[in-house]
């Protein structure tokens, strides 16, 4: 990427072409006053708050003017600070000071920088015609008197949530904001979803009322005292007053633990006081689940046959048993965090299980948080900086230590091979490597999956498909020299990229290591050449079009038992209040049908954005929509199978939820209760909750019971 | 439900059930003072089982309405209903001593055998019946949603033939209602390559109100050639024949229609005999059912 060197308040920075001012002074610690640039919004120029001295005939507005090499920027001389206090004097006249947001939380964006101006009265009269107060929403308050016009609630609207509400109406002294055509707020299309709000940087738009988040466990904590904290400064107000109790005060005594490896999570915790260590406890490889419970005559039989012996999770010495040369012991912690640190937010961040377990060490008191907060901070693009740079060193690190390929190196060599190798992370559909490409890396997968294809002249050929733990370009750094097949992700996918170097200086050090690859790329040499020959390429090409391999938990009807009596679909609306999570209608898999039923996906797209936080995991793998749902319904519009459903819910008035005209609602695996109703309603045996990679294991390789190209799931039976 | 080896340990079991029954009855039907009868200690024994028996299989029909209720799984429940409901017979032939004595016994023993007749056939049915609907529908949909998915294959074929016979200006005018920043010169200029002479789009509008709307208005007719795939196959080549290619696709389109129409009517018929018997069943159940408990009371008071 080509970089530009330009000065800014006499401070020489470089930074990447096509920055623009505004960020380039962000990026090196310079802070440039603006109100209508939110940092995860396009900049539009319109505030001229941000209006900096560039060396051109006129000031510019830093946020989109563009830095060019050799530009020297001003943004604190005193014609530009004249023309920005006339700008805020000049805003303030129009602003009805203070303002609902200052009066609250004392954090009007205007007013505070009026204050630090020292603008106490402007010297300007107050506007005759009013522009009027709108109350209609039962959520959000619209002050139009203190609208700066700084159009960020429209692009929060548009750009961020996709809801397209909010725009401008009028022109001169009438322009304002509009919801849809000029209706009242609460009569608009409007979802209630709070963007506008939290983007809003005056009191135009405020909250009327909390949404009631119940996050369990801890202590409620002020607005106040979270603007304290370095992490909360930058948000809004008012955004932390609508989501009160999404943050949570929480002690923990020495040796208790905060989180488990493995468990599901949808929260980030910062530490105020205390430390704590962080322990790996086991390899990344899925755990099995349990398969479904015996039946009736097993049961009675089984009185007259001894008790299989369970495995047990933990040998007697302490140390954890698994499917690799070496135990991992409780007792050793691989990293310690302080006060003012935070962790789990690669949880909150990728929805994918737990990594590690987090012990307290002292006595700790921590925040914790859901992810929507987190989402409102990760808008701080310097903070996002930091917090991906300690979630890669992180993450790689676990990774490296949990993948059993690499478990007789020493931990001087991971170490050292951390500093050396990189976190990639690929869209779906981007390639890794092409087949003939010379073999440059060697990648682990350490989140999503990838498909492995061979390019033939009549057309290409699935092979395989690889999720976390597996690997590739073993064949092609070790034998071939060139990649054997053209790898694609299926998904969002972050792989760990070993380069050829790092890779033979590897397998020369440890010979265990290269046995064992040749071994497997060997092993998947023939593999590939029986699967080029088998006509069943078409079942794993339609496994991954219909994206089954990203289930935890599927719903399959077994369309050659099932004799379409729907006692699936009544026992789901029975135990859901009349509204059933399951629709008896999707796409076919074999001789199954794979309903319309939440599939608990391993990267779960319906939780991004959630404004409230209320589509999330708790402990285990059930995706659950709590009460506190707005129904905005961007969640339903994420889903890419159509499992959420927006429904009208009847206003009870018992309901501790702000009043919506609907909630979104999916299958929940009926958590509360043994089995899911749907399989437990199935007379004919039809209906079943699976883990599809194994469940379909046989069919997607059937020359070849070998599992190692085709992911072993995490869970059998469905259910964790 | 399909009669697989996960129903193994019920079969050993009631075939274990039916042999001890049996080396039972030898030794008491031969030897039992009096010769056996119902109201004999071991032919009460019988027939408490072979109702009780009885009374568990036809709670089945109630299991259903509480599809919820933490009672036991609706599978083991089915199970119990076909096997325990096959051992019925048996043990009320053991308890009646295979005679029936009286009018009321000897409607239930027609009734007894009308019931395992009929649930053996629905047996049989549901398992062979799904795996026919699976292949031969594959498009099959929600029973209830079949009106409404009609009704949606009648708006598109509709909707395809007016495309096909619209009056050129009024095709242009349709085409550009959805293009935008183009001319009308060059949407019309397009559009004149899929519209039809007059005589052609007055065959096609012929064809599909006296043939094609009939049979997708009432698909389950069946003196329409396009009920039977194979006709319906010779009628559109016909059609194809005699129109131009720039036609043909939509041709196809229609005829996709048609085939999926036909599935969904196939889907009715086999859904009605997948859930069709249980008319001829159920009420035969309760009656068998009532008819014992009042046999039971009779038997008991008299």
């Amino acid at each position: 990427m080509k970089t530009i060197e330009l000065t800014i308040d006499d401070k020489p920075v470089v930074v990447e072409a096509g920055t623009s001012v505004f960020d380039a002074a962000r990026m090196n610690g310079i802070a440039i006053p603006v109100l209508c640039h939110a940092q995860n919004e396009r900049p539009v120029g319109v505030c001229r708050v941000c209006t900096v001295d560039c060396g051109d005939k006129v000031l510019q507005a830093s946020c989109v003017r563009p830095a060019e090499n050799g530009m020297k920027v001003f943004t604190k001389s005193d014609k530009v600070r004249k023309h920005r206090r006339m700008i805020l004097e000049l805003l303030m006249s129009d602003h009805p000071s203070p303002c609902a947001r200052q009066r609250v939380s004392g954090d009007c964006e205007l007013e505070t920088q009026a204050a630090a101006e020292g603008i106490v009265t402007p010297r300007f009269s107050k506007r005759i015609s009013p522009r009027g107060q709108d109350d209609s929403s039962l959520v959000i308050s619209v002050d139009h008197e203190a609208c700066i016009l700084c159009d960020r609630c429209i692009r929060g609207c548009d750009e961020i949530r996709q809801n397209n509400v909010l725009g401008r109406r009028g022109k001169g002294y009438n322009a304002g904001i509009s919801f849809d055509l000029n209706r009242p707020m609460g009569n608009s299309s409007c979802v209630s979803c709070g963007e506008c709000m939290v983007s809003c940087p005056t009191g135009a738009l405020t909250n009327k009322s909390v949404i009631h988040t119940v996050l369990p466990g801890g202590d409620p904590v002020g607005v106040e005292e979270l603007k304290q904290l370095p992490f909360f400064q930058k948000i809004s107000g008012t955004f932390l007053e609508l989501n009160k109790n999404a943050v949570i005060k929480r002690h923990f005594k020495p040796g208790e633990i905060i989180c488990r490896e493995g468990d599901y999570g949808s929260t980030a915790f910062y530490i105020l006081e205390g430390k704590v260590d962080i322990f790996l406890s086991s390899m990344s490889k899925d755990k099995a689940g349990t398969a479904s419970g015996p039946g009736f005559i097993e049961k009675l039989t089984s009185v007259f046959s001894p008790r299989k012996k369970s495995t047990g999770v933990r040998n007697a010495d302490g140390t954890i048993p698994m499917d690799a040369v070496i135990d991992l012991t409780l007792d050793n912690p691989v990293a310690e965090l302080h006060e003012g640190d935070i962790f789990g937010e690669m949880t909150c961040m990728s929805l994918y299980p737990r990594s590690a377990t987090v012990r307290a060490k002292t006595d700790c008191v921590m925040l914790e948080m859901l992810r929507n907060v987190l989402d409102v901070i990760q808008r701080n693009k310097t903070l996002r900086a930091e917090l991906e740079k300690n979630y890669r060193k992180r993450a790689l690190e676990d990774h490296l230590r949990t993948v059993p390929l690499f478990s007789t190196l020493t931990p001087e060599f991971i170490d050292m091979l951390a500093h050396k190798v990189e976190l990639v992370r690929y869209s779906k559909g981007e390639v890794l490597c092409r087949q003939g490409e010379a073999a440059l890396n060697f990648f682990l997968v350490r989140i999503g999956f990838v498909k492995m294809v061979e390019e033939h002249p009549g057309g290409d050929l699935v092979l395989a498909y690889q999720g976390k733990g597996g690997y590739i370009g073993d064949i092609g750094l070790m034998k071939r020299g060139t990649y054997a097949f053209t790898v694609t992700a299926l998904d969002n996918v972050e792989v760990v990229r070993i380069g050829a170097e790092e890779f033979r200086e590897m397998v020369a050090q440890f010979p265990v290591i290269a046995w064992s690859l040749n071994a497997s790329a060997n092993k998947r040499e023939e593999h590939n050449k029986r699967h080029s020959s088998a006509v069943a390429a078409i079942s794993l090409d339609s496994f991954l079009k219909q994206g089954l391999m990203e289930a935890n938990s599927l719903l399959v009807i077994d369309l050659e038992k099932c004799t379409r009596c729907d006692a699936c679909v009544r026992a789901c609306s029975d135990a859901h209040d009349g509204v059933t999570r399951l629709i008896r209608e999707g796409l076919r898999f074999d001789k199954y049908l794979v309903p319309t039923s939440c599939r608990h996906c391993r990267d779960p797209l319906c939780m991004i954005g959630c404004p409230v936080g209320s589509i999330r995991r708790r402990n285990s793998l059930e995706t659950v929509i709590e009460d506190w749902c707005v129904g905005c319904g961007l969640c339903a519009r994420n889903c890419p199978f159509g499992n959420i459903t927006m429904t009208e819910l009847p206003n009870t008035g018992t309901q501790k939820a702000v009043v919506t005209k609907r909630k979104a609602t999916s299958c929940d695996l009926c958590a509360d209760l043994p089995e899911p109703s749907c399989v437990y309603a199935c007379p004919h045996d039809a209906a079943k909750r699976v883990e599809p990679n194994q469940f379909f294991k046989i069919m997607l390789a059937p020359s070849t019971t070998d599992d190692t190209f085709v992911t072993p799931g995490s869970v059998e039976g469905g259910r964790r | 439900m399909r009669i697989d080896r996960t129903h193994r340990s019920w079969f050993i079991a009631s075939v274990t059930i039916l042999i001890i029954a049996t080396v039972a009855y030898i030794p008491y039907a031969l030897f039992y003072p009096g010769g056996p009868r119902g109201n004999s200690l071991p032919g009460l024994a019988y027939g408490v089982v072979g109702y009780g028996m009885m009374l568990f299989a036809g709670l089945l029909g109630a299991r259903k309405k509480v599809p919820i209720w933490r009672i036991g799984r609706a599978q083991t429940w089915m199970r119990g209903h076909l096997w325990l409901g096959a051992l019925s017979l048996p043990m009320i032939l053991f308890h009646a001593a295979f005679a029936a004595r009286g009018p009321l016994t000897m409607v239930m023993t027609v009734l007894l055998y009308a019931v395992v007749l009929s649930g053996i056939t629905g047996a049989a049915i549901q398992h062979f019946v799904p795996r026919r609907m699976f292949l031969t529908a594959p498009q099959e949909t929600i029973y209830e949603e079949i009106p409404n998915v009609r009704d949606q294959l009648l708006a598109e074929a509709s909707a395809i033939v007016d495309k096909l016979c619209a009056e050129p200006q009024a095709a242009a005018l349709a085409a550009s209602s959805l293009e935008t920043g183009r001319t009308t010169v060059a949407v019309v200029e397009e559009a004149d390559e899929i519209l039809l002479s007059d005589e052609e789009r007055a065959n096609v509008r012929r064809v599909y109100v006296d043939e094609i709307l009939p049979f997708l208005r009432n698909p389950d007719r069946r003196d329409s050639p396009l009920s039977v795939s194979v006709e319906a196959q010779r009628f559109f080549e016909a059609l194809r024949r005699q129109s131009p290619p720039a036609v043909h696709e939509s041709l196809r389109d229609l005829e996709s229609i048609c085939s999926e129409e036909r599935q969904l009517s196939r889907q009715r018929r086999v859904y009605f005999l997948l859930h069709g018997w249980l008319l001829v069943h159920v009420p035969l159940s309760i009656t068998l059912l009532v008819l014992g408990g009042i046999h039971a009371l009779v038997a008991i008071r008299y």
